[in-house]
This record gives structure tokens, C-alpha cells and sequence, in this order.
């Protein structure tokens, strides 16, 4: 579909109008985005808390395991001590990645999309714990705000600018190919990640994408390189238009072969297997922090 | 495009582009084949043709012998598929068509004189 104009050339929005827009949206969310920062920083502190460990010849509290070696080595092997070690550092890589499609613009998820960036990106900035991305994607994906930058309020500002909700695919696939190999740069770059590099991508879209498919399987592939994808779905639910609703009509081969439709829900196919839907603003300090709670459980439990 | 091309290689995934999908909410003018309750917009691949939503209307009309429609989109009679009306038209797939039905006009003969 190559030959498909976009309706207006991609106009990168003025510095001025990017700039009373970031501000405009910073305030509306000032009070949610605190609150959400407060949340997260519960979430976050019980995996930057101090354990005990170790063998050591003296310490705090005695390692029950050690006991019976130390007794049947004739109080030979005397390392029964833990201490308390140093916090465990992490660091975390957070990627924002907003539907910059007209689907957005014409269906009023626009706006929910910039309240959403505007909480999320300074929740995460005041909680400091680690890089934050952000990227615009719709036919292209493009990166608005790199890792290595520092947040602020002019860099929000500079991020608006790279949204006109104009472009005329939506293509997740490309969307979730390019993260992982952003990721895969980002993660090299950290001296000494290894295990304690955490990358999150929070995709805000008001969530109409096609190829399931193969997007299911970029999602796996994350996965699998311990990047977690959480999508949120901004329903601006304009003329009583849920995605909770939407059906899809299916033309699929039937079990003797013959090709036979069928009218499925939409997100029953939906390939992202954590997602939220939003439909306003103030809900998502609270459905987001509960799905960042439970992947940081998971990401806890296992590692 | 390239690392699209490297990941999908290193699955072993062919890259062929899928069809693409475009939101159509469909209506009648007349009560007598208009649809029970309002689906909504449905979400079809851009491939279909008038054929294939007559199949679709008829599902929602669950018609016990299928009815053939014609589909009007502003204005103008469907005679391609909706990836190629769209193309014509300069539309994007990222927006909700409003497509019409109406019975067709019978024998489909008459409708190459359109
Ligand atoms: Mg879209």
C-alpha cells in the first residue's frame, strides 16, 4: 500500500504549539502522576531492599543450612554467619511507545494517548530509577526521546512535537522488531548488566493493528530476551464505540476444508497477553500499577 | 525495514505482508433488511469484495436463504475490493468506512450497463 498518501504531509508540530501542549497536559496530570509515582515506588522497594546472605565467619543472623556441615566437620567449617549485603542494584530501561496513526486522531484517543505519555513519562522521571524512551510508531517507527537522554519538561515538550496522529498504517509488527533490537543496543550499552537490567515497553495505541500472527511471535521472542511488553489500549470510546465491542469477520477454512466466515471479538485474538483498556485518564495510575506489580512478582519469582 | 528482515530471518519467519484490515460499519435504508441490532464496526480484511460482504450481511441477518446486496460506500456502488476502492479513493485503512447495503438489483446483468 505503498501508493496510499497520507490526507496531510506528516507535520512535525511547531516548538511553540509541542511546548503550551507538554504543559498543558503536566498539569492536567500533575496529581495523578504523583500518585502513580507513589505507587510504583511501593512496587519497586521491596526489590531495592538489603537481603541476607552469604557464608561468613562472623555476621548477623546464622545460616540454618550451615549448621549440621559445621557440627559433622568438627566445627571445622565455620562459615555459619550471614550479612546483610549490599541493596541490590537494578537498573531499568523503560520504553514508551505511542500510536502516532490517524486511527488515533479520528477516533479522539489522540488526547488519552498525550494525558497517558504526560503521567507515565513523569512518574517514571520522578521515581529515577532508570532510562526512559520514547518512540512514535504508525507506518514508521521513530524514536522521540533516546535512553541516554535526560527527562525534563523541555524534553516532554520536544517529544510532542513528533505527534501529529497523521500516519496512515498501524504497523505493530515493525513496532515490536525495531523495540526488540533498540533493546538489544540499549542493553549493550549498560556496563554490567547481566541479569539486573530490567527493559519494560508500555505500548499506548488505541489497539487496531493487524498480522496477530506474527506479532504474537515478536512477543514471544521478547519474552524469551526478558523484555515485558504491557499495551495499553486508550478507548476513547467516541460515538459508544468500545474495542470492547468490536467484532472481526474472519474468512477461515472449516473443518473439512471449506472456507467459511466467522464473526469473532476482536480482542479475543489480541496478541499481547498483558494488556489494559483504559478509558480515561484517572483509571490508569491504578490498572497500570497493578500490572507492573504483577510482572515485577513474576520477574522476582523467577530470576 | 532491515531489522524486521534480521529478526524474521533469525526465526526462520517468512515475511509476507498480510492483508490489511479496515473498520466497516454497515446500514440500510431500508427496515426490511436492516440488521437486528447495530454490530457496530467490524473489522474485514481490505481483500473482500461485494461478494464476500453479502456473505457477511446475511450472517448478521442470519437469512435463512441468502440475500444478494449491493454495497454503496459514499455514494458510489462497490465494484472492486475494498483495498482497491480505498487506493482509488486516497482513504486510509486507519479510519471507520460507512458502507450501505442494498438489495441487488436482479438479473446482475443489468448492473454492467452502471
Ligand atoms: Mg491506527
Amino acid at each position: 500500500n505503498t501508493h496510499l498518501q497520507p490526507a496531510f504531509e506528516a507535520s512535525p508540530r511547531s516548538a511553540e504549539d509541542a511546548r503550551r501542549l507538554w504543559s498543558h497536559y503536566e498539569s492536567l496530570t500533575r496529581d495523578l502522576s504523583l500518585s502513580l509515582t507513589e505507587q510504583l515506588r511501593l512496587i519497586l522497594a521491596p526489590t531495592l531492599a538489603t537481603k541476607m546472605r552469604g557464608d561468613f565467619r562472623t555476621g548477623k543472623r546464622l545460616n540454618i543450612k550451615r549448621i549440621i556441615p559445621y557440627i559433622a566437620s568438627q566445627y571445622k567449617r565455620d562459615k555459619i554467619w550471614m550479612r546483610r549485603s549490599s541493596p541490590s542494584k537494578r537498573n531499568y530501561q523503560i520504553m514508551l511507545a505511542v500510536d502516532d496513526s490517524k486511527s488515533m486522531g479520528e477516533s479522539g484517543s489522540g488526547q488519552l494517548a498525550f494525558e497517558t505519555l504526560a503521567l507515565v513519562s513523569q512518574s517514571l522521571s520522578m521515581l529515577e530509577v532508570g532510562d526512559i524512551c520514547v518512540l512514535g510508531f504508525g507506518n514508521e517507527v521513530h524514536v522521540a526521546h533516546e535512553f541516554d537522554k535526560t527527562f525534563s519538561s523541555e524534553a516532554g515538550a520536544q517529544i510532542f512535537q513528533h505527534f501529529g496522529f497523521q500516519q496512515t498504517k498501524t504497523n505493530v509488527r515493525k513496532l515490536v522488531a525495531d523495540s526488540i533490537t533498540l533493546f538489544r543496543e540499549a542493553r549493550r550499552k549498560v556496563f554490567n548488566a547481566g541479569a539486573e537490567l530490567w527493559q519494560l515497553e508500555l505500548i499506548i495505541s488505541d489497539g487496531v493493528c493487524e498480522d496477530h500472527e506474527t506479532i504474537r511471535r515478536l512477543v514471544r521472542q521478547a519474552q524469551e530476551e526478558r523484555i515485558m511488553i504491557v499495551f495499553v489500549i486508550v478507548d476513547a470510546l467516541l460515538k459508544g464505540e468500545s474495542i470492547m465491542d468490536m467484532k472481526q469477520a474472519v474468512f477461515e477454512p472449516d473443518v473439512i476444508g471449506e472456507t467459511k466466515l466467522k464473526i469473532k471479538r476482536y480482542l479475543d485474538g489480541f496478541p499481547f497477553a498483558y494488556y489494559l483498556v483504559v478509558g480515561d485518564v484517572r483509571d490508569l495510575p491504578g490498572v497500570l500499577a497493578q500490572a507492573l506489580r504483577q510482572w515485577f512478582a513474576e520477574v522476582v519469582e523467577s530470576g | 525495514m532491515a531489522t524486521e528482515t534480521i529478526i524474521a530471518s533469525a526465526n526462520g519467519m517468512a515475511t509476507p505482508d498480510p492483508p490489511s484490515q479496515v473498520r466497516v460499519q454497515l446500514s440500510t435504508r431500508h427496515p426490511d433488511i436492516s440488521l437486528p441490532e447495530n454490530p457496530g464496526p467490524i473489522l474485514v480484511n481490505t481483500n473482500l469484495r461485494r461478494y464476500a460482504l453479502s456473505t457477511l450481511v446475511n450472517t448478521l441477518l442470519q437469512s435463512e436463504k441468502p440475500i444478494p446486496f449491493e454495497f454503496l460506500i459514499n455514494g458510489t456502488f462497490l465494484r472492486t475490493s475494498l483495498d482497491e476502492y480505498l487506493t482509488a479513493n486516497g482513504i486510509s485503512a486507519e479510519t471507520t468506512l460507512a458502507v450501505e447495503y442494498v438489495r441487488a438489483i436482479i438479473p446482475p446483468l443489468y448492473l454492467a450497463s452502471f
